[in-house]
């Protein structure tokens, strides 16, 4: 994996304790197509507090192209951004 | 005060370089400012302000804290500078604060980036102090991805004295009988209060070394440098029996700030739109300090280069922008003469806590709403940056809304904030 940090569209849920898990994300491609990606799995979360600055990183497995992807989704608590971090 | 106390004292290594480095790596940034040639301070486009902060790296060009920005791009001009971000390094800090309160309730915040713990009686519950000061250490490198050295002894100048012998990411004790030999060594510059003025005097006494300083006769130091004399001969000894006060209380006696303006400032609208602005910067800080003021001081140097002051002692301490800057304009309107202005600075003092303060609160509807406004703004501009919200007084009137703070521009805020 290398870090990409491309900000995305994405459709998650929150739970009643207000953690997100993420369903699907829409990413621009180099061709400025865009691309929406299902998150079939969701690996890991942790709770990052880098710089005292609180993010959600969650690893995650979809296909894309065809192969299995294992990929970082990272959410900032602060900034309520999400970006797809490594890819 | 009890006879064997354990202290920490915890200091960031290059802090705001490896805070602004830390931020960026988790957003994405494929480089870390530590390991390239870099400095936080001033506005990079420009090239005006001053370092504030250095890497490691930048180190081998012999870059300066305090130099201009213009001077340190001739000795490197590959340096990468950031420029401050204010909110970031108070959300660093605090963090930091947090987790060491799980292993102590007496901490204290000495600056923004140095803090004293008191483990005394703490280590029935946490076990051994150095390996519990490793294990923090840790936790703060693992956890807030940077990294601190703690210095551990009986008192807070000791520990203080610790926590600089080794650097970065370490752990070094100086118990008392540790001191001659850790200590002595060091020039006696390193001492604290010898300073330059200091300096010169005990050189020409023969004394260069902590340890010579140590040596010397104490009535013969006090006689040369009076209670001066005294205190730093009893420093050399590692004496030092100050309580880590806890609670927000802050090493501080006054937060000021002062611009010296590129223009003559002939007209008072002027002059007090730059006091404003000031005064914007220095009440954010003494908030976040949670303090309230009792003093409010203004000076001003004209344009001949005289410097003059005037200050007022409140009738209620107050933390108020709006309290804060109708004292400073009357302050103003009673000691200007006139004349062209160059400089022109706003201190509050006689600081104490703002508890009692809040219990008060609901008596003046209108401070209270006032308290509602400033911290509303306080928070936009943390979170947004300086600039997020502004009075309309500086639209198109050529004086930033924000003087001394955020990004500044011309001071090393955070050297005074807390
Ligand atoms: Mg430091």
């Amino acid at each position: 994996m290398r870090v990409v940090a491309k900000p995305i569209d994405v459709i998650a849920k929150f739970n009643k304790e207000g953690i997100p898990t993420p369903i699907k994300f829409k990413i621009t491609g180099e061709d400025e197509a865009e691309v929406t990606i299902k998150v079939e799995r969701v690996i890991t979360r942790d709770l990052e507090k880098l710089a005292g600055n609180k993010m959600f990183v969650f690893r995650c497995q979809s296909v894309i192209n065809g192969g299995e992807k294992i990929y970082e989704l990272k959410y900032g608590l602060e900034t309520c951004k999400w970006m797809l971090f490594k890819i | 005060m009890k006879q064997n106390r354990i202290i920490f004292h915890i200091d960031v290594n290059s802090a705001y370089l490896s805070w602004e480095a830390v931020y960026r790596l988790q957003n994405g940034a494929s480089l870390d400012l530590r390991t390239i040639p870099s400095a936080v301070g001033g506005d990079p486009k420009s090239r005006h302000g001053i370092i504030l902060a250095k890497s490691i790296p930048a180190k081998q060009y012999n870059i300066q804290t305090g130099e201009t920005l213009h001077t340190a791009l001739q000795k490197c001009p590959n340096l990468h500078i950031v420029s401050p971000s204010y909110g970031l390094y108070m959300q660093c800090s605090d963090a930091m604060m947090k987790l060491l309160e799980e292993y102590s309730p007496v901490i204290q915040r000495f600056s923004v980036d140095e803090v004293f713990l008191d483990y005394t009686d703490m280590e029935g519950h946490w076990g051994d102090p150095i390996a519990m000061a490793h294990k923090i250490k840790d936790r703060i490198k693992e956890e807030l991805g940077f990294t601190v050295s703690i210095g551990i002894s009986s008192n807070k100048l000791l520990a203080k004295m610790g926590s600089d012998l080794k650097k970065p990411d370490a752990v070094t004790t100086v118990f008392p009988e540790e001191i001659a030999r850790k200590i002595w060594p060091l020039p006696v510059e390193d001492l604290f209060y010898v300073g330059r003025a200091t300096l010169p005097k005990l050189n020409k006494m023969g004394i260069y070394t902590i340890g010579d300083l140590a040596n010397y006769d104490y009535e013969h130091i006090k006689y040369r440098l009076k209670s001066h004399g005294a205190l730093i001969w009893n420093y050399s000894h590692g004496q030092e029996a100050s309580p880590v006060r806890g609670g927000k209380h802050v090493d501080i006696k006054g937060i000021g700030n002062s611009s010296t303006i590129a223009f003559d400032v002939e007209d008072r609208i002027t002059a007090c739109r730059i006091l404003l602005a000031l005064t914007e910067t220095v009440a954010m800080r003494l908030r976040h300090t949670e303090n309230v003021c009792g003093l409010v001081a203004i000076s001003l140097r004209d344009s001949e280069l005289r410097n003059y002051s005037h200050q007022r002692k409140l009738f209620s301490p107050t933390d108020c922008t709006k309290e804060i800057f109708e004292i400073v304009t009357e302050l103003f309107d009673e000691a200007w003469k006139g004349e062209p202005l160059r400089n022109l600075g706003v201190r509050v003092s006689e600081l104490s806590s703002n508890e009692l303060q809040q219990k008060s609160l609901f008596d003046d509807v209108d401070q209270e709403r006032n308290r509602a406004l400033d911290h509303a703004i306080d928070q936009l501009r943390l979170r947004y940056g300086s600039k997020a919200i502004m009075k309309a007084t500086f639209l198109n009137s050529g004086v930033k809304s924000m003087i001394g703070g955020v990004g500044a521009d011309d001071y090393p805020m955070m050297a005074s904030l807390l």
